[in-house]
């Protein structure tokens, strides 16, 4: 029997060391992305490991972790959580790695006092449908979908965390407007699918702009002298090819005489002119076509065909944006000439070329669909651009989370201090283990102030006594002022959140926590 | 005497005659028996730290490149993913695998039950009895445990409303392990109605489980009907009501002559226009004997290209490509359909049907909703939560509780769980001990003491003391206190019936009967050969 004991207790030792490890982990993830919390945040260079060694410069917390390629199990696992949050609300991954960081840490310590980690685990949950109620009850903040002032605040708030906090006061307004026209009518749903953001390099972010229509990147296909600028136009969406024919079978074209060759040219010739004839007769007067992988969508004979027929023409549409495409010209894409008729055809008030700073562009305004918007963003480099269209991208993410849940609540760390001392309390009226570990989960929610704090350069330690004493004194809504350097009522300074990303970086987060604590062993397989 | 013989065995043995290819190994006799106690043994402490309320979990890290990771509480999906080098290992995996094909629940607690009695049985053999005594005592040992397993059984068959409770019960007694297990009520619930929709049948293909991460788990919800995570072809109408739907795998770009490198040679561009031209025709001869189907709704598990999917979308046809295989399958369960794939006889297909085709959304992506289905008990179970790893073992957590429910909603009789009945097994096997003569006693004894060591094991993984809570427990069931079993809420003994600790009649008596088995065969074996492994050219 000694034997036997023998060996438990060697396995106890290898149950603590692997729930060590597993913990150290999450928290080295944690603590990387720890310091771009927050406006005064850092922003991380991300070195990726593909051939060309291309730099993602940024400060959104699901993309650094994508792109670090961790290896350990549980720090994997932390990457999928900031993922997560990435779907549920868009914005907040970073803060939901590091309050699953702080948990964890707090539960290290609990599990040193010897409770069981069930016992934690199942404390933790507790505590987190606590925090939501306490959010949803004594700290979120109505909101009115027509207060386009307080959408904006929102917006910004996320804003400016980001590399293009300068800019917020240009990027907010676009976001609101673009989120606000394409809520679905009856359904009150936000697919955020129906807004296309489009990148171009030139100019600064100060001029991205938000159209109502499309843009495209790639500039008229003009090297024929076709038309550039389209009033009133009427516009064909075509997925077939204007080229010489090909069948799907091989085929090959056997010529044994150079007569014959003059015939082939004419022949090819006279079988675009007509296909063009039969587009230009149903009275298009733009035409966009779809990219072909099997042959040309295009050739110099069919561009010099349209050209001459003053038809406006924009080739290698994506196939994956024919459905927004169609849905914005509220035409229907035509998949063979026979099939291609007046009635297809989408409307705008105006298609024209521009010649921006970085090449040029093409707009179309003045469509009939409504649901849809296009939103243009402009910076002076790629890593400027990529970052806004990921800032472009939470704060959008934002306003459709206000959309889905309408209630906010104040930032800067008010929301976390206020749950902090509420669950404190609560904890004092549950007995037992539980108490412990609630109080534990209270204290560990600090991390968010605390890290604001330390990031902004103040001293976190007086900033967070100092908030804790006046949220103590019923000032709900007192959050760190990062600008000033001081605690101030967060409402007024404008900085609001939607209760949908607290809600749901709490909830996340613990239930990553909890499952990382039920861990006790990493086993190899096949 | 036989004993006598093994080691006469050996004795001969240790000039050894080559009998096999070389890099074949034999093992025998004493030697045989102790590998395979160890490789049972170690296997069985392995999984022994994932059994009950407060098991733990283990993390699976796979050894392909990419390192994919699985969190998992579940026996069986343990057991199926490490690689394990040793026979009797083997067997054991083996066991569990049959126990979550028969019964999808018990994958633990049946490898680890097949463990303790080889625990025990090790014990026995040390103080020379044969191994074959030993089997023949497990063997009547278990009929015991059995027989009085089926006397404390409950059957609440026949009150919809208890056995609705019942049901709802054993559902929460099998989460109560797993990752959902702060959510339990929430979940057992959810499969409970699941099953209940299936009113009796077993086939769970017809509950659909989709993953989608964001949210937490308790926003996990049933959904009636049939959920399909495609988009709906361009320009088609987004909603359908009394949809006729034909189901087909079938190519939608062209029908490709499968002769390789066939060629046509022309002497003109006309001729390849023409050709061209042909071919497009016939797409459109499909495509028109596919809409002659007098349908709404057309789903492909293959592309639909531009082409047919404009004409489909001027028909007001609902276009749908790239529904894989198992969402083809799937679809053509619930919908009451046939997957086609040649159009030429419209009046021998049979359309699947539906009252309403729509778009839905969850989380941030857009999804095809079938609802009023044909085979009306259909749903579909939406799982919400923080990582990948949560989803996956909410879903297999979610399977293991559907399958012991459905299998419930058969064979309806139920037993208490919490170890209670493992120890009432236990004190049965103990007095037809003390009745029985001979060695084979001994062999009986083992057994219960092997069966007495689950809520051992349970109360171990707990952190509670296991030696006094066992004690407590057996003591109560001699004097009759049938119903008495761990609580592990509080860390003291309790009355199971009051918990609501149920477990299926049918998965406990699985349990007993596959770890027998087990147990007998693994102590069977003698000898162990391993064939030498097939040469390789190339070291991969």
């Amino acid at each position: 029997m000694s034997d036997n004991n023998d060996f438990k207790s060697k396995d106890k030792e290898k149950e603590k060391d692997i729930r060590t490890s597993n913990i150290v982990a999450a928290k080295a993830i944690a603590d990387t992305v720890r310091t771009s919390l927050g406006p005064k945040g850092m922003d991380k260079m991300i070195q990726t490991s593909k051939a060309d060694k291309e730099v993602i410069i940024t400060n959104d917390g699901a993309t650094i972790l994508k792109e670090m390629k961790v290896v350990h199990p549980t720090a994997k696992m932390m990457v999928e959580l900031s993922q997560a949050q990435d779907v549920e609300a868009g914005d907040g991954t970073t803060s939901v790695v590091v309050i699953a960081g702080s948990l964890l840490s707090a539960s290290q310590q609990l599990i040193a006092k010897q409770i069981h980690a069930t016992m934690i685990a199942e404390s933790y949950s507790l505590a987190a449908t606590k925090a939501i109620e306490i959010l949803q009850e004594s700290v979120a903040v109505p909101l009115d979908l027509n207060d386009k002032k307080s959408l904006l605040k929102s917006a910004s708030t996320s804003l400016n965390s980001k590399v293009v906090s300068q800019y917020s006061s240009v990027l907010a307004p676009i976001c609101v407007d673009a989120v606000l026209s394409i809520i679905e009518k009856d359904t009150g749903m936000v697919d955020l699918k129906n807004i296309r953001i489009v990148k171009k390099i030139g100019d600064t972010i100060d001029d991205t702009s938000l159209v109502n229509g499309l843009i495209f990147t790639q500039g008229t296909a003009h090297k024929a002298g076709g038309p550039t600028m389209v009033e009133k136009a009427k516009i064909g969406l075509i997925q077939f090819c204007l080229s010489s024919p090909k069948s799907n079978m091989e085929n090959s074209v056997v010529l044994d005489d150079y007569r014959k060759m003059d015939r082939f040219i004419d022949q090819e010739r006279i079988y675009i002119q007509k296909i063009c004839r039969q587009i230009k007769r149903t009275g298009c007067n733009v035409l966009l076509i779809q990219k072909s992988i099997l042959r040309d969508a295009v050739n110099d004979i069919s561009l010099k065909f349209l050209a001459d027929m003053k038809i406006l023409v924009v080739t290698d549409v994506e196939r994956s944006d024919i459905e927004f495409i169609a849905k914005t010209l509220n035409c229907s894409p035509c998949a063979s000439i026979e099939t291609f008729t007046k009635e297809k055809l989408g409307s705008a008030e105006l298609v024209m070329e521009e010649q921006t700073s970085g090449g040029k562009i093409v707009k179309v305004t003045g469509v009939p669909g409504t649901q849809t918007v296009s939103i243009l963003c402009r910076g002076s480099n790629a890593l400027m651009l990529d970052e806004c269209e990921r800032s472009v991208h939470d704060a959008l993410c934002v306003i459709r989370s206000l959309v889905k849940c309408k209630y906010v609540v104040p930032g800067g760390g008010a929301p976390e201090i206020e749950l902090s001392l509420q669950l404190a309390n609560y904890a004092k009226t549950v007995g037992g283990q539980a108490s412990y570990c609630i109080r534990a989960f209270a204290e560990a929610l600090e991390v968010i102030p605390y890290t604001l704090a330390e990031n902004a350069g103040l001293s976190p330690i007086a900033i967070v006594t100092e908030l804790r004493n006046r949220h103590a004194n019923g000032e709900k809504t007192a959050g760190i002022n990062v600008r000033k350097g001081a605690i101030t009522d967060i409402l007024e300074e404008n900085v609001l959140q939607p209760l949908l990303v607290s809600k749901s970086a709490i909830s996340l987060a613990t239930e990553a926590v909890c499952m990382i604590l039920k861990i006790d062993d990493i086993v190899t397989a096949r | 005497f036989l004993f006598g013989f093994f080691l006469k065995c050996k004795m001969a043995n240790f000039q050894p005659v080559q009998l096999f290819r070389g890099g074949s190994v034999e093992e025998r006799g004493e030697n045989a028996r102790m590998s395979n106690f160890v490789g049972a043994v170690a296997l069985t402490d392995l999984m022994r730290t994932t059994l009950g309320p407060k098991g733990m979990d283990k993390i699976l890290q796979s050894m392909g490149h990419n390192g994919e990771i699985t969190v998992t509480n579940d026996g069986a999906t343990i057991l199926k993913s490490i690689h394990v080098d040793n026979a009797a290992a083997k067997v054991l995996v083996d066991i569990s695998k049959t126990q979550d094909a028969e019964v999808g629940d018990g994958t633990t607690s049946v490898c680890v039950l097949a463990g303790e009695l080889l625990r025990e049985a090790e014990k026995l053999i040390e103080i020379n009895i044969h191994p074959q005594t030993i089997v023949e005592g497990y063997n009547l040992a278990a009929s015991i445990a059995r027989k009085r397993l089926e006397e404390i059984a409950e059957c609440n068959g026949e009150d919809a409303e208890k056995f609705e409770q019942d049901l709802l019960n054993i559902a929460r007694t099998t989460l109560s392990s797993k990752i959902v297990r702060n959510d339990k009520d929430h979940f057992s619930r959810l499969c409970v109605d699941a099953v209940l929709r299936l009113k009796g049948s077993k086939n769970l293909d017809a509950i659909h489980i989709i993953k989608k991460p964001g949210g937490s788990l308790k926003e996990s919800r049933l959904e009636e009907g049939f959920i399909l995570e495609k988009r709906i072809g361009v320009g088609c109408p987004k909603r359908i009501e009394n949809a006729k739907v034909l189901i087909a795998n079938t190519t939608m770009d062209t029908d490709k002559i499968k002769v390789y490198g066939a060629k046509v040679k022309t002497d003109s561009i006309q001729t390849v226009a023409e050709i061209e031209d042909v071919e497009k025709q016939r797409m459109w001869t499909k495509t028109q004997k596919i809409v002659d189907h007098g349908i709404n709704c057309f789903i492909n598990r293959q592309l639909i290209y531009n082409l047919p999917e404009e004409y489909f979308a001027s028909k007001g046809i609902m276009s749908i490509e790239h529904a894989d295989f198992d969402g083809i399958e799937r679809l053509a369960l619930v919908l009451g359909g046939e997957i086609v794939s040649t159009f030429d006889h419209p009046e021998q297909v049979k359309l699947g049907t539906c009252d309403l085709i729509e778009e839905d959304m969850i989380g941030e992506d857009k999804v095809i909703r079938f609802s009023g289905v044909a085979l009306g008990e259909a749903c579909t179970i939406v799982l919400r939560g923080a990582t990948e790893q949560l989803l996956d073992e909410a879903e297999r957590s979610i399977h293991d509780a559907l399958c012991v429910i459905s299998q419930t909603t058969g064979e309806r009789r139920i037993v208490l769980g919490g170890g209670c009945s493992e120890i009432e097994c236990a004190l049965a096997v103990d007095q037809a001990a003390q009745k029985t003569s001979g060695k084979k006693a001994l062999a009986l004894e083992a057994y219960a003491r092997a069966l007495r060591q689950i809520p051992s094991i349970i109360a171990d993984n707990a952190g509670y003391d296991s030696a006094e809570l066992v004690s407590q427990l057996r003591a109560a069931h001699a004097e009759g206190k049938i119903s008495m079993g761990l609580d592990m809420k509080d860390g003291g003994i309790g009355c199971m019936k009051e918990l609501g600790i149920t477990e299926s009649f049918k998965v406990k008596s699985q349990v007993i009967i596959s770890a027998s088995e087990a147990a007998e065969m693994i102590l069977r074996v003698d000898q162990i050969f391993k064939s030498a492994p097939r040469q390789r050219s190339q070291d991969p």
